[in-house]
């Protein structure tokens, strides 16, 4: 049999050693007034951190692993899916150890950490609750999995990472995005916003420049196209996209690029992806008739911060 | 792989237990200490010594119910509202005196466990981790406390947690759990304990 102790008093060891590898890795972010949040260095010179997190955009500093204090700069921020990015001197401290979420089931036992100050990481202990595909999270970003867990973001660890047994760093928790379960965004989706944020500041979206509705088709469209449902067309912005390829208000659509529009998550979904710019074909029903038009992508006016 | 077996996590929790009884104010607290309610935990410490927090016993004399049910009348010989410490005399309450261990050894994110009565329930376990051994946080409550020492860790209290033990992974006592700030569990670290019992035998 094994010795019950010993077992216990292993596994208490190796979640120490697993903060003590992952929060090689934190510092703690000074972007707001009153109690910092957790980044983590993601990359050489880049800290990824939540952008809720984020109050002000200079005079940002972190706190390195050894207590020293160092500027860093804003390198952009996405308020759909939470994420910031700030810039510091290259070789400041070890890169993050990235872990793979697809293999964490719920039940695998998980860390929350966090920096807060110029004592040592910080650690919550729990579960994943729930792992699933792609979602929208109620900023409006898409988050390519599911990964919640039961772990206690206390304050300060927002922006932390959610660490598995071994220390590796499965994504960003979120403090904003969910109040039943910690939610965390996954290392793809970091990686991917991370690219844009560095490249040009913020998250491209897509955007045809048209107001819309769902509306079930009629008997004699549905039957014809296979489809039950489309976007009615309540408004068209002169000078965008909709306008310069000749859509008209009234016009149902019902597909763009070949994915079926009944509501509006699929067409989120097209106009998240990596389409700016890029002439897609919409399939659309006017007066009854269906009709192929091409339109050439535009990228979402930025909203006044 | 490592099997453990389903008791892995009730060696050192049993170990815990068998040290806290229950407790309430005055010479005829058994029905707070023993029924449902906020009541209070403390720890066997050594001879007939037992250790709460301050905040559980505000009279000069207590009421020990031991895990057998047995009511036990004690003395409040020793209190400190201000870093919440009490320490009660209750001779021949016949309970085995908790073994201690050093919050100091441990690190971030090794396991702890709580024991006391929450919302009344009777020697309840929570487990958890450590999150640091220190002053708290710039940026978290609890003004005016700020500059004591207090172990702080993701472990479940509520109230009637108060005065029991939080303890590592080999069931020894690394702190009296005293409240809860930000979420977060805090404990009075034994080595203060120690401190404040030192010259009473």
């Amino acid at each position: 049999m094994t010795d019950d102790r010993t077992t216990l008093a292993m596994l208490s060891e190796q979640l120490a050693d697993a903060v003590a590898t992952a929060g090689a890795a934190l510092v703690a972010v000074h972007a707001r007034p009153r109690l910092p949040s957790t980044g983590v260095h993601w990359k050489d010179g880049v800290v990824v951190t939540t952008e809720g997190t984020i109050r002000r955009e200079d005079d940002i500093e972190v706190t390195l692993p050894d207590g020293r204090h160092i500027p860093a700069t804003l390198a952009g921020r996405d308020r759909g899916t939470d994420l910031a990015v700030l810039r510091i001197a290259s070789g400041s401290l070890p890169v993050a150890t990235l872990g793979d979420p697809g293999t964490l089931r719920p039940g695998h036992l998980v860390l929350a950490l966090a920096r807060i100050d110029e004592g040592g990481p910080r650690a919550a202990f729990g579960a994943v609750s729930a792992t699933g595909g792609k979602w929208r999270c109620w900023k409006g970003g898409e988050i390519d999995r599911r990964l919640q867990s039961d772990l206690e973001i206390y304050p300060g660890f927002g922006g932390g990472p959610l660490v598995d047994a071994a220390g590796r760093i499965h994504g960003v928790n979120s403090g904003g995005l969910s109040r039943a379960l910690a939610t965390t965004i996954p290392v793809s989706t970091v990686n991917r916003v991370m690219a844009q944020l560095l490249e040009r500041g913020y998250v491209a979206r897509g955007w045809i420049g048209a107001a819309m509705q769902p509306v079930q088709l009629d008997p004699t469209s549905r039957q014809r196209l296979k489809r039950d449902g489309g976007l009615l067309l309540l408004s068209v912005e002169p000078d965008a996209p909709a306008s310069r390829a000749g859509l008209l208000i009234g016009d149902v659509i019902v597909a763009l690029d070949g994915h079926g529009l009944d509501g509006f998550d699929q067409l989120l979904d097209v106009l998240g992806g990596d389409v700016v710019g890029k002439t897609l074909r919409l399939e659309v029903v006017r007066a009854g008739q269906p009709l192929s038009v091409d339109v050439v992508i535009g990228e979402r006016p930025r909203r006044a911060r | 792989m490592m099997t453990m077996s389903p008791a892995f996590l009730s060696d050192p929790a049993e170990r815990l237990r068998a040290s806290v009884v229950g407790i309430a104010n005055g010479r005829r607290g058994r029905r707070a200490a023993g029924g449902a309610g906020a009541a209070g935990a403390a720890i066997a410490w050594s001879g007939d010594l037992f250790v709460t927090s301050a905040h559980v016993v505000t009279a000069s004399h207590a009421t020990i119910v031991t895990r057998d049910g047995r009511a036990v009348p004690g003395e409040v010989v020793r209190r400190d509202a201000e870093r919440d410490i009490a320490v009660v005399r209750a001779a021949e309450a016949g309970v085995p005196a908790a073994v201690a261990g050093d919050p100091y050894a441990l690190r971030s994110g090794s396991l702890v466990f709580a024991v006391g009565h929450p919302f009344g329930v009777r020697d309840a376990v929570s487990v958890g981790v450590l999150q640091a051994v220190s002053p708290l946080p710039r940026g978290y409550g609890l003004n005016g406390n700020g500059s004591f020492v207090w172990i702080q860790a993701d472990v479940r209290l509520a109230p009637g947690n108060s005065g029991g033990p939080v303890g590592d992974a080999q069931g020894r006592v690394i702190g009296v759990a005293a409240m809860v700030v930000s979420g977060m569990a805090l404990a009075v670290p034994v080595s203060d304990v120690e401190r404040f019992l030192s010259g009473l035998t």
